[in-house]
């Protein structure tokens, strides 16, 4: 009886760890990046930003621009449609003040199949610069920032139909950090 | 056996308390919940009286420069609530991180928190919670410094607050400016 117990115990323990491990797994495919894991960056950090731009606050920005005027025009038509502006800034005194862990956190939950990291990214800025796109079907449903500097650590979490050229224009905007990212030039087809 | 009756009695009437103290604060004064949490936490005192006059509750013509561009009213008149500390020490003694979470705690669920900014060597932080109040937006922004705070409650319009947005970082310092400024 109490072996029987016992069994029940460890498949009722293993049935919640499965159940943990792919609700961890789905929230990871979303196009919503969780930093909670970096918030203890804060204390360390010399400065922290942290920016929540949701869903509701996006829209209502985006209705509130003039179509009229045609720099509020511009900034309407840029911010029309996306689901939300995520950012965290730590800036450091000293190097080494985060850890490899701390970004591979960010990093392993765009390893998944739904975001493609571009390669030919050109950034101004020192230290790596990682960009990620999530696509459903044929369209952007997220983009990802992930820079690391030796004193500097950025994540920038774009949601909604955003593209490289957008990203760029929305420097310096809504949160958004100057990441000094070019987009890549076109290149010409063949003839 | 009865020893252990009167503790859950003694817990369930204590959590009733808790809750009912709760229940009040989220109807209604969140700002004086944060200027307490913050007396409570820095062992500060708040000045509001002088200053509430000096905020000049008729918000003619006190203007904020929104991304050097044109100068527009913000705050909704009547809507300011403020409190200063000053001359005061805000020492978290490397607990800056732990007045975030007493602050959040004291704000409730109702209201988002748009920014932040920490800058713990400094003792500088700014907050800035939101919330939805029909037509217009409650903001209510927090802003301390090593030796002096303030605590801003306004409304603003939709459009102000879409204006704001451009620049999250500076919105906290136009709202304060705007609701304690006095230009009469």
């Amino acid at each position: 009886m109490k072996k029987l117990l016992q069994t029940i115990l460890r498949l009722a323990s293993l049935s919640m760890l499965l159940i943990l491990l792919a609700a961890g797994a789905a929230m990871a495919q979303g196009p919503r990046l969780q930093t909670s894991s970096l918030d203890y960056l804060a204390a360390k950090a010399s400065q922290t930003v942290d920016v929540n731009i949701d869903e509701h606050l996006m829209q209502m920005t985006a209705k509130f621009f003039s179509s009229t005027d045609p720099d509020e025009r511009n900034i309407k038509k840029l911010v029309s449609g996306l689901k939300g502006i995520y950012v965290k800034v730590f800036e450091f005194e000293h190097e080494g003040e985060y850890s490899a862990a701390d970004v591979e956190s960010i990093r392993s939950q765009l390893r998944g199949t739904a975001w493609t990291r571009i390669v030919n990214i050109n950034s101004k800025r020192e230290g790596s610069v990682e960009v990620y796109l999530m696509t459903t079907g044929d369209q952007i449903s997220a983009l990802a920032v992930l820079a690391a500097d030796p004193k500097e650590l950025t994540v920038v979490n774009i949601i909604g139909p955003v593209d490289l050229t957008k990203l760029s224009e929305l420097e310096g905007q809504f949160g958004v950090p100057d990441l000094g990212i070019e987009p890549p030039a076109k290149t010409k087809p063949k003839n | 056996m009865k020893k252990f009756n009167f503790t859950i009695v003694g817990v369930t009437t204590l959590a009733l308390i808790l809750a009912a103290v709760t229940g009040t604060r989220a109807k209604g004064d969140e700002f004086g919940a944060v200027v307490k949490t913050i007396e409570q936490f820095y062992h500060v005192k708040h000045q509001s009286i002088p200053f509430l006059g000096r905020a000049g509750m008729k918000a003619a013509t006190t203007a904020a420069r929104i991304r050097g561009g044109q100068y527009r009213r913000l705050a909704e008149a009547g809507s300011i609530k403020v409190a200063f500390f000053e001359n005061q020490d805000f020492n978290s003694r490397g607990g800056i991180t732990n007045f975030k979470a007493s602050l959040t705690n004291a704000i409730g669920d109702s209201w988002s928190l748009l920014v932040q900014t920490l800058s713990p060597k400094n003792e500088e932080q700014t907050y800035i919670f939101i919330r939805n109040a029909g037509e217009k937006i409650n903001v209510l922004v927090v802003t301390l410094e090593r030796r002096e705070g303030v605590v801003v409650q306004v409304n603003i319009s939709p459009r102000n607050l879409a204006l704001l947005m451009q620049s999250p970082e500076d919105m906290g310092k136009a709202i304060t400016n705007d609701a304690t400024q006095n230009d009469n």
